[in-house]
């Protein structure tokens, strides 16, 4: 099975293409907007320990970052295909906001005894991004056993890569992971707790208690208010009167705000309030403005586009996360083949002209991203058909220590 | 001064202290997170001197976030720590709801990560604390697959559940009953011991009827039957102490041995633990029974302030007294 949404090199204006049956209509025919371009280094320049921050970032990791913002969308892509297909019944998507999951997780220390995560379903490129293979992603709609969640839940998550699960009641996981980072505090670990939340779940009795006591223990938690703009179907208007990026003044932390569309700056922020963290002067409240350019999950997409002002997808759509990055990046001076590796070294012979090198390399990042959630799709439907579970077991496990 | 430095008798208050600093010493994985635990020593005392021995990094005096605090210390188990939860009063856990059903309780059942955490706390009536600190909150969580709940009524198991709940994989409810904290007594011995999790435990022998019970209402069941004793009637008193999951066994062994059986909780009847029993009994035991299972518990209300009205609305000695009575002269 191959996405609609291809890569062709031929064409001139964009590395990724669009496609109309998965895209948001604004994302179709997306084109790299001049005024939008100049917004992104307005930026990237307003703040000069950000603009450090990323002109630290090697080739390479920018190209990471891309590929991760490729992976997140390619990934939904692929679900929002199945559900076409009547594979799954729904899924919950990041289309938009890809950049705010992106972002984060590769401004932390991923990997064993690294940082530790709690995303929620909005966030699932976070999965790829702290080192789970995708298939379990897939696995995880499918529902299949032979993962660590054993079907028993859509929510999944593995310790060994830092991760743990998403919880319905968001904002839930805000005090669980002020009792990582409590963990990490008493035993000396360098490390950082991180969650997001939405704009509605900033709501929550569990948001306030949790920001209230990581204060007051002084712990390295970073929480992400990923502002969507919107609560399942009601708008941040309606449902809240503050200021998002004013909440951590009533904790008496430190706040960052960043553009959540600009992969770069919610990389910078976070790695800004990661750095405060380790340095004990956690916790850290950062909001990141998006905005979901669809449903709450795929059935409701028209029940969005109804609610919420035209305006805002056209506002959003021409700040496509992927699209002006991978705009800024084509265009951008870095020698982005050094970290490429060495399958660039034999392409030599190609056109000189750095653009046009930029482009294919990007492509080349594309076409890998692409693969690679192809390759887990195609894992994860094998499995369906040799994995499932079979109910037998279904009440085992209750307890880690059963009493007998 | 360390809790376990004495003549071996203490309180059941101060056998939990002691469970507490000893698991502390023993396991520096242990910590204890509750309101106004650490200065101020927490509202029984029951953690007075910790903050001296052991530091604020492992005594955490928390803002008032019951949800926050079950939130953290399942997060803190997580990454391997060890968490005890001081709930100042138990009905304030209704607060942190979410937190121990959704996330703490499916956690090991949902993706295989043990939660060992424990949260305790006061609970019960006939203090005349009124409707928001006397409650029985064990029903609420009873129904919860995945949650441990225990309740001593000794002294010896206040010490000795606590270091088991304490050591278990899994979350545990510990409810002590402040009826109890400064009323029981007990000899400990000196060495290291747990009481298991999951069995129950005959404290008085009879061969005429069975009374199941727990916490405070097993000194209460115990009065009664020295009562029942004066009129020839033998009962015999199982004392549950973990209350989920139930120990089947010794509560079905006493009733082939009985054949009547009367449950007593403190805690409101419908719905309640009894019921479940109740349930079970009927289910596997009712060949062996030789009348009604009864039920002898707190009226369907909130628990009252005043005396007479806290008096009538949980079981005396008297309630217990009749109703095994009745049921023996079925």
């Amino acid at each position: 099975m191959r996405l609609t949404a291809g890569i062709h090199i031929a064409d001139t204006a964009r590395v990724v293409t669009r496609s109309e049956a998965y895209d948001p209509p604004e994302y179709v025919s997306w084109q790299a907007d001049a005024s939008v371009l100049r917004e992104w280094d307005q930026t990237l320049d307003a703040s000069r320990s950000r603009r450090r921050i990323v002109d630290c970032l090697t080739p390479r990791e920018h190209l990471d970052l891309f590929a991760g913002l490729l992976r997140f969308r390619f990934m939904d892509t692929f679900l929002k295909r199945w559900v076409k297909q009547g594979v799954i019944s729904k899924a919950w998507l990041g289309t938009g906001e890809e950049a705010v999951t992106v972002g984060s997780v590769h401004a932390l220390r991923r990997g064993r005894s690294g940082d530790v995560v709690g995303p929620m379903i909005r966030n699932a490129g976070a999965y790829r991004e702290m080192g789970m293979p995708m298939a379990a992603v897939f696995r995880s709609y499918l529902g299949t056993g032979d993962q660590l969640c054993k079907g028993r839940d859509l929510h999944i998550g593995d310790l060994e890569y830092g991760l743990v699960p998403p919880i319905s009641m968001v904002a839930a996981l805000v005090p669980v992971f002020a009792g990582v980072a409590l963990a990490f505090k008493q035993r000396h670990e360098e490390r950082v707790a991180l969650t997001w939340v939405g704009d509605g779940s900033t709501r929550t009795g569990d948001f306030h208690e949790g920001m209230s006591l990581a204060a007051s223990l002084a712990l390295p938690l970073v929480v992400v208010v990923q502002n969507n703009q919107v609560a399942l179907g009601t708008r941040v208007e309606v449902h809240t009167r503050a200021p998002l990026d004013k909440l951590h003044v009533a904790y008496g932390v430190k706040g960052y705000t960043c553009d959540g569309n600009h992969v770069l700056d919610t990389y910078a922020a976070t790695a800004q309030a990661a750095t405060d963290c380790r340095k004990g002067r956690g916790p850290v409240l950062v909001t990141a403005t998006t905005f979901r350019m669809g449903g709450h999950a795929t059935h409701d997409e028209a029940e969005a586009r109804d609610m919420l002002p035209a305006a805002l997808f056209q506002y959003w759509g021409r700040r496509d996360p992927v699209g002006t990055y991978e705009a800024w990046l084509e265009r951008s001076d870095l020698r982005l083949e050094e970290g490429a590796g060495a399958w660039v070294q034999e392409r030599d012979a190609l056109p000189q002209e750095r653009r046009e090198r930029n482009r294919f390399l990007l492509a080349e990042v594309a076409r890998a991203a692409q693969e690679e959630v192809e390759r887990a799709a195609s894992e994860a439907l094998e499995s369906r058909g040799t994995a499932m579970p079979d109910g037998s077991d279904v009440d085992q496990g209750v307890y880690a220590r059963a009493c007998d | 001064m360390a809790p376990n430095e004495g003549d071996g008798v203490a309180t059941y208050l101060e056998a939990i202290r002691q469970a507490l600093w000893e698991e502390m010493e023993r396991d520096p994985r242990v910590f204890l997170m509750g309101e106004d635990i650490g200065e101020y020593g927490g509202a029984f005392k029951v953690t007075e001197g910790f903050l001296e021995r052991f530091g604020a990094e492992r005594i955490v005096d928390t803002p008032i976030v019951e949800s926050g605090m079950v939130g953290a210390a399942a997060g803190a188990a997580l990454m391997g720590q060890r968490p005890v939860v001081e709930m100042q009063f138990i009905d304030f856990i209704a607060n942190a709801f979410d937190q121990l059903v959704n996330f703490v309780a499916k956690s090991h059942w949902r993706w295989g990560q043990p939660m060992p955490l424990v949260v305790r706390g006061p609970c019960g009536a006939g203090v005349r604390g009124g409707p928001f600190h006397s409650q029985s909150p064990e029903g609420w969580f009873h129904h919860v697959p995945g949650l441990k709940i225990v309740q001593p009524a000794t002294a010896y198991d206040a010490k000795g559940l606590l270091k088991a709940a304490i050591r278990d994989p899994d979350p545990v409810l510990y409810l002590e009953h402040k009826m109890l904290y400064r009323r029981t007594k007990g000899e400990l011995p000196a060495e290291d011991y747990e009481v298991p999790i999951g069995k129950a435990e005959v404290r008085r022998q009879g061969s005429d009827i069975t009374i199941v019970t727990y916490g405070a209402m097993l000194h209460r069941s115990l009065e009664a039957a020295e009562k029942l004793a004066a009129d020839g009637v033998e009962a015999e008193v199982v004392d549950l102490r973990t209350l989920l999951p139930l120990d089947d066994t010794t509560v079905m062994e006493s009733v082939r041995r009985t054949s009547k059986v009367v449950i007593v909780h403190e805690d409101t009847l419908t719905g309640g633990i009894g019921a479940e029993i109740a349930a079970r009994i009927a289910d596997s035991g009712f060949e062996h029974l030789d009348g009604p299972v009864r039920r002898v518990a707190s009226r369907d209300c909130a628990v009252p302030f005043s005396a007479p009205l806290e008096d009538a609305f949980m079981p005396q000695v008297e309630d217990i007294q009749r109703a095994c009575g009745e049921l023996v002269a079925y």
